[in-house]
């Protein structure tokens, strides 16, 4: 942690909301992806990610100096996903359905071929992230997209190591599951990125 | 080695030794589950591996300020709110209380006010029987008293009060030397 961070902490703790919304500034992609990843929806993503941030300022007194400031931000950020998720059940939908195209992310390509490619690896991701529960789906975001070693998503999700390398064994079986079914002739939605996956994959 | 291990390997995650490498490696020539497995996981990895960069739309932190503030005043306006709902309740209980009390004091109110005329017209009679007893003491003394005495009295009462009234002035002009 930096020594400015480490003063917008401070500053923070004692009251300024500006110092507060530097540190914002700076972990919303994180804490924005962790809720998008686990909500589906931008509009969903967005909400739980203020909201994450609002809590964490609320609890700014609490926080612990020697802990990492992203690990404690996303760990209330997935934590909050999870309450969501079990309160209102959020229907993940589907990205590269046409009939959801209001729901597709920012848009992060300059071509449109890209764009389309994005939005249908997004639509995959999203498929297979909702086969899990919701702390699998947390436990697998967090370690793959997050890096996060088991210890770590262990004292995010309030689980003992053993508990995450379970959790983590059964999803990507889930997954695996679902992606084989994804391939079959009869799964149209994402045959053709399935399909062009498993061709760049070939070679592996 | 029984088929389970093989599909432990393949979906632990964790990296494998060259002889556990190689071991799977040929299981893997032999058994379509596995490979058929081995191949989802690998593609999964690559799909999430190559997945895009989720980012919000631009301000968001502009949107977390505007939000963290109007919290803060929904906050603020609940506990006001509370507090003026604990003040009202607090007044309406208190008037109701004062006025039951005033209600079962209005049976017994012409004895209170004639207890209270009794009580004002002992003390107009007290004051009038002091003043008749006080008044030809006055007179008396001061006819007993000569001219001289009385003269004596009021200059040494005022001489009294000329010194005492010097020491205060002395006495503070004492302590303002003492604190300069």
């Amino acid at each position: 942690m930096c020594d400015t961070e480490q003063q917008w902490i401070a500053e923070a703790k004692a009251g300024d909301k500006d110092a507060f919304a530097k540190l914002v500034e700076k972990y919303q992609k994180p804490v924005y992806s962790v809720c998008y990843r686990m909500l589906g929806t931008p509009t969903a993503a967005e909400d739980a990610a203020q909201e994450a941030f609002i809590r964490a300022y609320q609890a700014i007194d609490r926080y612990d100096i020697s802990r990492s400031f992203a690990t404690w931000v996303l760990s209330i950020a997935s934590n909050y996903s999870i309450d969501q998720l079990r309160k209102k059940k959020v229907t993940i939908l589907s990205m590269d359905n046409e009939k959801h195209a209001w729901l597709a992310p920012p848009d992060t390509g300059p071509s449109p071929e890209k764009a389309a490619l994005e939005k249908e690896k997004l639509g995959q991701i999203q498929s297979l992230l909702t086969s899990l529960n919701e702390v699998d789906r947390a436990a697998v975001i967090l370690q793959y997209w997050h890096d996060y070693s088991y210890e770590e998503i262990a004292e995010t999700l309030d689980l003992s190591s053993s508990a995450v390398k379970s959790r983590l064994f059964r999803a990507r079986q889930l997954m695996a599951e679902k992606w084989q079914g994804m391939q079959l002739p009869s799964a149209p939605p994402v045959n053709s990125t399935a399909k062009r996956i498993a061709h760049e994959t070939s070679t592996i | 080695m029984k088929h389970q291990q093989y599909e432990t390997w393949i979906l632990m995650g964790t990296e494998l030794n060259q002889e556990q490498h190689r071991d799977l490696q040929s299981h893997l020539k032999g058994c379509s589950a596995c490979l058929s497995l081995y191949k989802a996981a690998q593609q999964i990895n690559h799909l999430f591996n190559t997945s895009p960069v989720l980012e919000p739309s631009p301000g968001f932190s502009t949107r977390w300020v505007t939000n963290i503030e109007k919290d803060e005043n929904r906050k603020n306006q609940l506990i006001l709110g509370i507090t003026l709902s604990v003040i009202s309740a607090a007044t309406l209980l208190l008037l109701s209380t004062v006025g039951l009390q005033i209600r079962s004091a209005l049976a017994y109110f012409p004895q209170i006010m004639l207890e209270m005329v009794t009580l004002v017209a002992n003390w107009i009679v007290f004051l009038n029987q002091l003043w008749d007893i006080v008044t030809p003491l006055v007179r008396v003394s001061i006819k007993l008293i000569s001219p001289a005495w009385l003269y004596t009295i009021a200059v040494s009462l005022s001489g009294i009060t000329g010194a005492w009234m010097i020491s205060l002035f002395r006495s503070r002009t004492l302590q303002k030397e003492l604190s300069a």
